[in-house]
C-alpha cells in the first residue's frame, strides 16, 4: 500500500510527530502505535525526509530525522526468509537524496542522517550504492567545509569497522575500492586543511572548523590503514608523517579551551595522532622505522608540557602508552638510555602523573565504588596513574638500575616534605607509596599479591618505618587516602612483609574496619580476607585459627558493624571477607552463631527485595552455609535450629520467585536435608511435589540445584516416596527425561535416573524400567556425545550391580531382539559420534538459556560430596568394555572367545579386537 | 604489476581448531587480494636489457656512429634494404636500452613492432636478428600491454625458432625476450609454452655454454614455472623439473636462484604438485642451500621448502628428514625479517602436523628462538609466530604444551594480546584456553591461571570482553568465565561458579511465570524444642 506525498499527509505526520513528545505517555503512546502501524507502507520514509527537509518547525524537523534514523535501523536490512520492508522504489529514492540531504541539513539533523546512511552503507555500500563513494569525493571539492565534515563523519561511520573486522577477501575488496576511490582526495584534503590552518591562524570560529576535519581525517587515516600498510600510505608516509608531527607540536592559544573536564579539539586530535602513530609503530615498524624517533621526542615533549587537567587524560595516558610500547623494544633502546633522558623522563612525565589529584580525591570520597574498582581491581587501563606504572614497568626492562636509582631519591624527598607538614603534605605521601610500589611490583596476582619484586627497593623497611607508623595512629579517620594506601601496600607486599609483620598488622586492619571512609573499611577487608586466604608450609593456611582466636570476637562485631556503615550495606569485599572469616576460624565461630544467623537473615531477608550485588549474596549464602556445616559438624541436631532461622526467609523468596535467589535456597535446602540423619522430614515432604513442576526446571540456572535437592530426597526419603507419594514417580522421570533430552543438561538427568535406581525399592520403579532405556535409546541414536556414553555406561554399570546383568540381557532383548547384548554395546560405541566438541559443550549451555541471567550459581560451602555409584568412573568405555570381557574369560577360559565368536557378527567382531588390541587384552 | 606472491596468499596449511586428525590438515587459501605495495625482495618479472655505455666499450665500438631520430628509425625500419633494416634497428635497440627512460610507449606507437618480428625470420642477418630480438625483448618488458604488443605481432614462434639459430648471441637473445613474454601472466606464459619452447630451451643447457647464458635459460624457465590461475600444465612442469633438479646443484648464484625461484612457483599448490617437486630428490640440496648467505638464495629456497611443508604428513616428513628442522632455528633468528616471518611460516607448517613432527621441533631447538620472536619480532613476524604457537598447541599432546609453557611462551603471547589485529587476538586467546584445558586436565590449573595473572593476562583478558569485535569479546569472555570468576576456596569443596550473569550484565527479562506454586515451608514444620 502506498502513502500519498500529498500536504495533508505531511500534516497528519507531524500532528503524530508531535503528539510523540508528549510527556504524557497517554498521549505519546498511541501516538508511537500508530506511526509504526503506517511505516510498512510506500512513501513512508519518503514522506519523514520532506518534513526534515521542509517543516516550518524545527522540533518537527529534529523529530522527523530521529523518527527516519530509528526507521532505516529496524527495517533497512533484508532478512533471509523474511518479506523485504521497504519497497525498492523508496529505497532507490532514499538512496538518491540521502547525502545531499544530509549535507544541506543543520548540525543535529546531519548527525541522524549520518547515521542512517551508514547504517544504510553497511547493507548496501559498495555493491548496491556504487555511486556513494563518488558522491562523497566530490564534495571535497565544494570548499565548504560544513559538507566536507559531513561526509567525513559519514565516511568515519562506514569505514570504522575496518578497525575491528576479520581480514576476509569481501573486506579487503571494499577496502582497495575504497582506497582506490579515497585515499589520494583524503590527502589532498589534509593537506589542503592544514594549509588553511596557517591562514586561518587568527580566526577561532574557522580554526574550529578545520581541527574538526583534521580529527576526523586523522580517524579515518587509522581505519584505512589498520588492516595493512597500503601501497598508497606508504607511498605518501613522509606527507602524512610529516604533518602528524607538526600537529604534535602545534599550540595555537584560540584553541585553548577553559573547561576543565572536557577534552578539547587540540586534545582529541594529538591523541588520535598517538594512536596513529602507535598503530605505526607497532604493526609496520620497518616502514616507519626513520620517522620513529621524531614521533618519540615530539610525544614526550607534549608530556612534559601538558598539564594536570583532567581534559588532558586520554592525551596523557595515549602518549604514555606510546613511550611504554617503543621503550621496550630492543632497537630502540638507545633513543632511552641517556641518564638525561631517564631523569628527564622520570622527572618530568613519570613522576607528574603519579600525583593524587583533585578529581581522584574526590573519586575517592564522593564515588568510592568506582575508586575501589580502578584502585584495586585494576580496570585503571586509561587513567594516567596506570600509564605512568606501565612506563615505569617498560624502563625497567632494559634499566632497572638507573631508574630504581632515580626515583629512590623522588621517593626520599617526598617522604621528608610530608614528615614537614603532614597535614598539607600528605599527597606527597601518597605519590611515594604509589611510586614504590609500581616500582618494586614486577608480576601481580589478587591472590597472591605481588610476586616478583624489584630486588632493589627494599620493602619490608619501608613497611615499618613508613606503612605501619600510619596504621598505628589511634585516629582511623585521619588521613583516609594514606591509610588506604597502606593498607594496600599490605595487601600488595604480602608475599613480601615478614608473617611476624604481617601479624602485627591484623588487629591495626580489624581497627580500620571502622574507618567512616568506605574505601579504607573495604581495603580493610579486603585485605584481612587476601592474608586470611594466604598459604604456608605444608600447604595449610598461613594463619591458623589458633593464631586469629585473641581477635575473633572483635573482628566479627567489626565485620558485621562494617554492613552498617553508610554505604556499604551490601559491601561484598566485607561479605568475602565475612565468609573467609568463618573458613578460617572453624569451631571458634560456634559460640557466636546465634547472633550471626540472626544477622545474616535479617541481611537476606533485605535484600532479597531487591537483589543488585550478585557478589554480595553469592558470599552471603556461602557464610549461611559455613554457619550450617560447621555447627552441624559438632551437634548435628542444630539443623533444626537453622531450618527455623531461615525457612521463614526461604518461604518468602520462594513465593516471589526471586529467580536470583532460588538456586541458592536449593543449595541451602539440600545442605540441611543432607545433614539430616534419619527418614526425612515431613516439612520437606511438603515440599516434594512443588519441585517437579515443569516452570521450575525451565530455567537453566536452577537445574543442578534442583537436580541435587531431589537426590537428597532420594537419598534420605526414597521409602517415604515410595510409600507415601509413587504418584509422583512418573514425575521425577519426566524430569530425567526432559534433562536427557538436552546435550548441556544430560549429566544431570543421569544424576538424577542413577539416584532412582540406587535408593528406589526396585519394585516402585519396574514398570518404568523399559521406557527408561527406550529414552536413552532415542536419545543415543538423535545425538550421541562422549559425555553422554560415559554416563550411560556408569548407569549401564549401576543397573548391572543393582539388578544383576540377566535384567540388563533382558531389557536389551526387549528393546531391540535378536541383537545379542555385546553386540548392541558396539553398535553404541560405533554410532556415529555427535558433531560438537564435548569440551564446548558451555557453549550450547549460554544459548540454550534464554539471556544469561538463569545461570546456575554453585555454592562452594553448600559442599556436595562426590558421590560415584559405580565405585570407579570409566573413562575410556571401550577399554573398560575389553577389560570386563577379559575379567569374564579369566574367570571361565575358554568359553567368552566362543560365545563371542558365535554371537557376533563380523563387522561388530572386527571393532571388538580393536576394542581388544587398545587394551592391550586377550581373551582366553 | 602487483605481484601475487605475498606469503599469506599461498596456500596455508589450516588445521587450526580442527576435530580430528583428518580434518585437521585441511589447507586453507588465504586471502588473494593485498593492500601492500608489492614485495621488493621478490624476483623480477620481466628485465630490460641495458647497455652499461660506460663499461661496455665493445658495443660501443660496435655501434659508433649510428645515432638516428625516431622519424629516420621509422623510415630506416621500413626501408627494403637489410643494411638500413640495421641500422635503424640497432638504434632503436640502443634507445630502448637507455638505462634512463627507454621510450618504449614511441617506439610501439610508431608501429615498429611488426617489422621488428619480420627481422627475427631473416635468418640470412643474424645481426639484425639479435638487435631485432633485443629491441622486442626491451618492448616486452615494458607494462603488460607493451608485452601484448610483441605477442599479438605474432613474435613467439619466430622467438622460439631462433632458439636452434646457430648464433648463440641471436640464440640468447631470444631466450631473454621468451622469458619476458612468459612473465607477463598465465596467458602468455601458456602461449609461450604451447609453441614448443620447453624442449628447444632444456637442449640449450649444457655445461659448455657461457655463465650469462645459463642464467638467462634459468631465468626464462623460473618465469615458466612462475603464476598460478591456472598453473603451468603438468606436462611442462615434468618436463622442466629434472632439469631444474640439475641446474640446482650449480655453483653460480644467480642459477641457483632463479632454480630456486622455479621450485619455490612449482610447489605453490596442492599436495600433487608438491609431490611431483619432492619426488625430483630436490630436498636435500634445498635445505643446503637454506643456510646460504646470500640473500637471493636464501629467499627463495626457503620459500619453496615452506611451500613443501604445507603438504601432506610424508611430504613434511621428507622435508624434516632432509634436516628442514635444523636449519630452522638459525633462519628464525636471521637479521631480516622477511627471513624470521618466513621460516616462521614455514615452521607453522610443521608444528601443524602430527604430534611425532612437533616432537622433532622441539628436539631441534625451535623454540627459544620462536619466544624470542614473539617478544622482540616485527609484528608480521610474530605474527607467523602465533601461528606456530596456535597450531603446536591445537596438535600437541600434554607433554608437550608443558615444554611450550616451560620455553617462556605465555608472557610474550599475552603481550600480544595489545595488538591491533582482532584476528590474532583470538587465536591467542583460544591458545591460552586451550593451555588452561590442559593444565586442568595435569589439576595445574590454578598455578597456571596465577601465572597468566602474574604477567597481565587477565587484565588484558578483561579488557577484551569490550572489544568491538563479537568473536574476540566472547571468546575473552568464555575464558574469563571458565577459568578466572574466583579464585579457588582453601578448603576441599568443589570450586565456586559465579554466575555467567555476572559478567554479562543483561537486563532482567520478564519470565511471566504463573504463580501458581505458592510454596510454604513452614507450613507443617514442626519443631521439637
Amino acid at each position: 500500500m502506498a502513502m500519498e506525498l500529498s500536504d495533508a499527509n505531511l500534516q497528519t505526520l507531524t500532528e503524530y510527530l508531535k503528539k510523540t513528545l508528549d510527556p504524557d505517555p497517554a498521549i505519546r503512546r498511541p501516538a508511537e502505535k500508530f506511526l509504526e502501524s503506517v511505516e510498512g507502507n510506500q512513501n513512508y520514509p519518503l514522506l519523514l525526509l520532506t518534513l526534515l527537509e521542509k517543516s516550518q518547525d524545527n522540533v518537527i524537523k529534529v523529530c522527523a530525522s530521529v523518527t527516519f534514523k530509528n526507521y532505516i535501523k529496524r527495517n533497512w536490512r533484508i532478512v533471509e526468509d523474511e518479506p523485504n520492508k521497504i519497497c525498492e522504489a523508496d529505497r532507490v529514492a532514499i538512496k538518491a537524496n540521502i547525502v545531499h540531504l544530509m549535507l544541506s541539513s543543520p548540525e543535529q539533523i546531519q548527525k541522524q542522517l549520518s547515521d542512517a546512511i551508514s547504517i544504510i552503507g553497511r547493507e548496501d555500500f559498495p555493491q548496491k550504492w556504487p555511486d556513494l563513494l563518488t558522491e562523497m569525493v566530490n564534495r571535497f571539492q565544494s570548499g565548504d567545509f560544513h559538507v566536507i565534515n559531513g561526509v567525513l563523519r559519514t565516511a568515519h561511520s562506514l569505514f570504522k569497522r575496518y578497525r575491528h573486522e576479520f581480514k576476509s577477501n569481501e573486506l579487503w575488496t571494499e577496502i582497495k575500492l575504497v582506497l582506490d576511490a579515497f585515499a589520494l582526495p583524503l590527502t589532498n584534503l589534509f593537506k589542503a586543511t592544514i594549509e588553511l590552518c596557517s591562514t586561518h591562524a587568527n580566526d577561532a570560529s574557522a580554526l574550529r572548523i578545520l581541527f574538526s576535519s583534521l580529527i576526523l581525517i586523522s580517524k579515518l587515516f587509522y581505519s584505512l590503514n589498520f588492516q595493512d600498510l597500503p601501497e598508497f600510505f606508504e607511498d605518501n608516509m613522509e606527507t602524512w608523517m610529516n604533518n602528524f608531527h607538526t600537529l604534535l607540536t602545534l599550540d595555537n592559544k584560540l584553541l585553548q579551551t577553559d573547561d576543565e573536564e572536557e577534552a578539547g579539539l587540540l586534545e582529541l586530535l594529538k591523541s588520535q595522532i598517538c594512536d596513529n602513530a602507535a598503530l605505526y609503530a607497532q604493526k609496520y615498524d620497518e616502514e616507519f622505522q626513520r620517522y620513529l624517533p621524531r614521533f618519540v621526542t615530539a610525544i614526550w615533549n607534549l608530556l612534559v608540557t601538558t598539564g594536570q587537567e583532567v581534559k588532558y587524560d586520554l592525551l596523557v595516558s595515549n602518549a604514555i602508552q606510546f613511550l611504554a610500547s617503543v621503550c621496550e623494544r630492543p632497537h630502540y633502546k638507545n633513543l632511552f638510555e641517556d641518564q638525561n633522558t631517564l631523569t628527564s623522563i622520570c622527572e618530568k612525565v613519570i613522576v607528574p602523573n603519579m600525583e593524587f589529584r583533585a578529581a581522584d580525591e574526590e573519586a575517592f570520597e564522593d564515588n568510592s565504588e568506582e575508586y575501589i574498582r580502578r584502585d584495586l581491581e585494576g580496570s585503571d587501563i586509561d587513567t594516567r596513574r596506570r600509564a605512568a606504572c606501565d612506563l615505569v614497568r617498560g624502563l625497567c626492562k632494559f634499566f632497572e638500575g638507573p631508574v630504581t636509582g632515580i626515583f629512590s631519591g623522588y621517593v626520599n624527598s617526598m617522604l621528608q616534605e610530608y614528615a614537614k607538614n603532614p597535614s598539607v603534605n600528605w599527597k606527597h605521601k601518597d605519590a611515594a607509596i604509589y611510586l614504590v610500589t609500581s616500582l618494586a611490583s614486577k608480576a601481580q596476582t589478587q591472590k597472591h599479591g605481588i610476586t616478583q619484586a624489584n630486588e632493589l627497593v627494599n620493602l619490608t623497611e619501608f613497611f615499618v618505618n613508613h606503612i605501619l607508623p600510619d596504621l598505628k595512629s589511634a585516629n582511623v579517620n585521619e588521613f583516609p587516602v594514606l591509610k588506604a594506601d597502606g593498607i594496600k601496600y599490605i595487601m600488595i607486599f604480602r608475599n613480601q612483609v615478614p608473617k611476624e609483620h604481617l601479624l602485627v598488622s591484623i588487629p591495626l586492619l580489624i581497627n580500620h574496619l571502622q574507618a567512616e571512609s568506605i574505601v579504607v573499611h573495604t581495603y580493610a577487608a579486603h585485605a584481612l580476607e587476601r592474608l586470611f586466604t594466604m598459604r604456608g608450609p605444608n600447604n595449610a593456611t598461613l594463619f591458623t585459627a589458633a593464631e586469629i582466636a585473641p581477635f575473633v570476637e572483635i573482628l566479627l562485631t567489626n565485620l558485621f558493624k562494617a554492613l552498617t556503615l553508610p554505604g556499604s550495606s551490601e559491601n561484598e569485599y566485607i561479605m568475602k571477607a565475612i565468609m573467609r572469616s568463618f573458613s578460617l576460624l572453624q569451631e571458634a565461630i560456634i559460640p557466636y552463631i546465634p547472633t550471626l544467623i540472626t544477622q545474616l537473615t535479617q541481611k537476606l531477608l533485605a535484600v532479597s527485595k531487591n537483589p543488585s550485588k550478585p557478589h554480595f549474596n553469592h558470599y552471603m549464602f556461602e557464610a549461611i552455609c559455613l554457619s550450617i556445616r560447621i555447627t552441624c559438624k559438632a551437634n548435628p541436631a542444630a539443623v533444626v535450629n537453622f531450618e527455623e532461622a531461615l525457612f521463614l526467609v526461604f518461604t518468602e523468596i520462594l513465593q516471589n520467585d526471586v529467580q536470583e535467589f532460588i538456586p541458592y535456597v536449593f543449595q541451602v535446602m539440600s545442605l540441611l536435608l543432607e545433614t539430616h540423619k534419619n527418614d526425612i522430614p515431613s516439612s520437606y515432604m511438603a515440599l516434594f511435589p512443588h519441585l517437579l513442576q515443569p516452570v521450575l526446571w525451565e530455567r537453566t540456572g536452577n537445574i543442578p540445584a534442583l537436580v541435587r535437592l531431589l537426590q537428597a530426597f532420594l537419598e534420605r526419603g526414597s521409602n517415604t516416596i515410595a510409600s507415601a507419594a509413587a504418584d509422583k514417580i512418573p514425575g521425577l522421570l519426566g524430569v530425567f527425561q526432559k534433562l536427557i533430552a538436552s546435550k548441556a543438561n544430560d549429566h544431570q538427568g543421569f544424576y538424577l535416573l542413577n539416584s532412582i535406581i540406587e535408593h528406589m525399592p526396585p519394585e516402585s520403579v519396574d514398570q518404568y524400567r523399559k521406557q527408561i532405556f527406550i529414552l536413552l535409546f532415542q536419545r543415543l541414536q538423535n545425538s550421541k556425545t562422549t559425555k553422554f556414553i560415559k554416563s550411560f555406561l556408569v548407569f549401564i554399570n549401576l543397573y548391572c550391580i543393582k539388578y544383576g546383568a540377566l535384567a540388563l540381557q533382558e531389557i536389551f532383548d526387549g528393546i531391540q531382539p535378536k541383537t545379542p547384548l555385546l553386540q548392541s554395546l558396539i553398535g553404541l560405541f560405533e554410532l556415529p559420534e555427535d558433531d560438537t566438541i564435548p569440551d564446548e559443550e558451555h557453549f550450547i549451555d549460554i544459548e540454550d538459556t534464554p539471556g544469561y541471567q538463569t545461570a546456575f550459581s554453585q555454592l562452594a560451602f553448600a559442599g556436595k560430596k562426590e558421590h560415584d555409584p559405580v565405585g570407579q568412573m570409566v573413562n575410556n568405555p571401550k577399554i573398560h568394555l575389553a577389560q570386563s570381557l577379559h575379567k569374564l574369560s579369566t574367570a571361565c577360559p575358554g568359553r567368552v572367545p566362543s560365545m563371542v565368536s558365535t554371537s557376533l557378527n563380523a563387522e561388530a567382531l572386527q571393532y571388538l579386537q580393536g576394542y581388544l588390541q587398545a587394551a592391550s587384552v586377550t581373551l582366553l | 604489476m602487483p605481484t601475487l606472491d605475498a606469503p599469506e596468499e599461498r596456500l596455508r596449511k589450516f588445521k587450526y581448531r580442527g576435530k580430528d586428525a583428518s580434518m585437521r590438515r585441511q589447507q586453507r587459501m588465504a586471502v588473494s587480494l593485498e593492500l601492500r605495495k608489492a614485495k621488493k625482495d621478490e624476483q623480477a618479472l620481466k628485465r630490460r636489457n641495458i647497455t652499461n655505455v660506460s663499461s661496455d666499450p665493445a658495443s660501443e665500438q660496435l655501434t659508433k656512429g649510428v645515432s638516428l631520430n625516431l622519424q629516420e628509425i621509422i623510415n630506416g625500419v621500413n626501408a627494403s634494404d637489410p643494411d638500413l633494416c640495421f641500422q635503424a634497428t640497432q638504434a632503436a635497440r640502443k634507445m630502448l636500452s637507455r638505462e634512463r627512460n627507454p621510450p618504449l610507449k614511441l617506439i610501439v606507437e610508431a608501429g615498429l613492432i611488426p617489422r621488428l618480428v619480420e627481422f627475427l625470420k631473416s635468418s640470412l642477418h643474424p645481426c639484425l636478428q639479435f638487435e631485432a630480438a633485443w629491441a622486442l625483448t626491451n618492448i616486452a618488458s615494458g607494462t603488460s600491454e607493451q608485452t601484448q604488443a610483441v605477442v599479438e605481432s605474432g613474435a613467439i614462434q619466430p622467438l622460439v625458432e631462433l632458439l636452434s639459430s646457430p648464433h648463440m648471441t641471436v640464440c640468447e637473445q631470444a631466450v631473454w625476450a621468451l622469458g619476458n613474454i612468459a612473465g607477463d601472466g598465465p596467458e602468455f606464459r601458456d602461449l609461450v609454452i604451447s609453441s614448443n619452447a620447453i624442449p628447444h630451451l632444456l637442449a640449450l643447457v649444457s655445461s659448455t655454454i657461457p655463465i650469462t647464458f645459463l642464467r638467462n635459460i634459468t631465468w626464462t624457465l623460473s618465469n615458466l614455472c612462475r603464476n598460478k590461475s591456472p598453473y603451468p600444465c603438468k606436462k611442462a612442469v615434468k618436463q622442466m623439473l629434472p632439469v631444474l633438479f640439475h641446474l640446482l646443484q650449480h655453483e653460480d648464484g644467480e642459477v641457483l636462484s632463479d632454480t630456486c625461484w622455479a621450485l619455490s612457483y612449482l610447489s605453490d599448490g596442492c599436495n600433487e604438485r608438491i609431490g611431483q617437486v619432492v619426488d625430483t630428490g630436490v630436498l636435500p640440496r634445498l635445505v643446503q642451500l637454506m643456510t646460504s648467505s646470500e640473500l637471493n638464495i636464501l629467499t627463495p629456497s626457503l620459500r619453496t621448502v615452506g611451500n613443501i611443508v604445507t603438504g601432506t604428513d610424508h611430504q613434511t616428513q621428507v622435508a624434516i628428514d632432509a634436516g628442514i628442522l635444523n636449519v630452522l632455528p638459525q633462519l628464525l633468528m636471521h637479521p631480516r625479517s622477511s627471513i624470521q616471518k618466513e621460516a616462521a611460516w614455514a615452521l607453522s607448517n610443521v608444528a601443524a602436523g602430527p604430534c611425532q613432527h612437533i616432537q622433532q621441533l622441539i628436539a631441534c631447538g625451535t623454540l627459544p628462538p620462536l619466544v624470542a620472536l614473539l617478544k622482540n619480532g616485527e609484528f608480521k613476524v610474530q605474527k607467523e609466530a602465533v601461528w606456530t604457537v596456535a597450531n603446536f598447541t591445537t596438535g600437541g599432546t600434554i607433554d608437550q604444551l608443558i615444554q611450550l609453557v616451560h620455553s617462556g611462551v605465555l608472557e610474550p603471547l599475552v603481550n600480544l594480546l595489545t595488538i591491533q589485529d582482532p584476528k590474532i587476538v583470538t587465536i591467542i586467546l583460544d591458545v591460552i584456553s586451550l593451555i588452561l584445558k590442559a593444565a586442568e586436565k595435569l589439576s595445574e590449573k590454578e598455578n597456571m591461571c596465577l601465572l597468566i595473572e602474574e604477567i597481565g593476562g587477565v587484565d588484558k583478558i578483561e579488557a577484551l570482553q569490550l572489544h568491538e569485535n563479537p568473536q574476540v569479546a566472547l571468546t575473552a569472555l568464555n575464558i574469563i568465565e571458565n577459568h578466572f570468576c574466583e579464585v579457588k576456596q582453601p578448603n576441599p569443596c568443589p570450586s565456586l561458579l559465579i554466575p555467567t550473569a555476572y559478567w554479562f550484565p543483561q537486563e532482567r527479562e520478564d519470565f511471566l511465570l504463573p504463580h501458581s506454586y505458592i510454596i510454604c515451608l513452614c507450613d507443617g514444620l514442626h519443631y521439637q524444642r
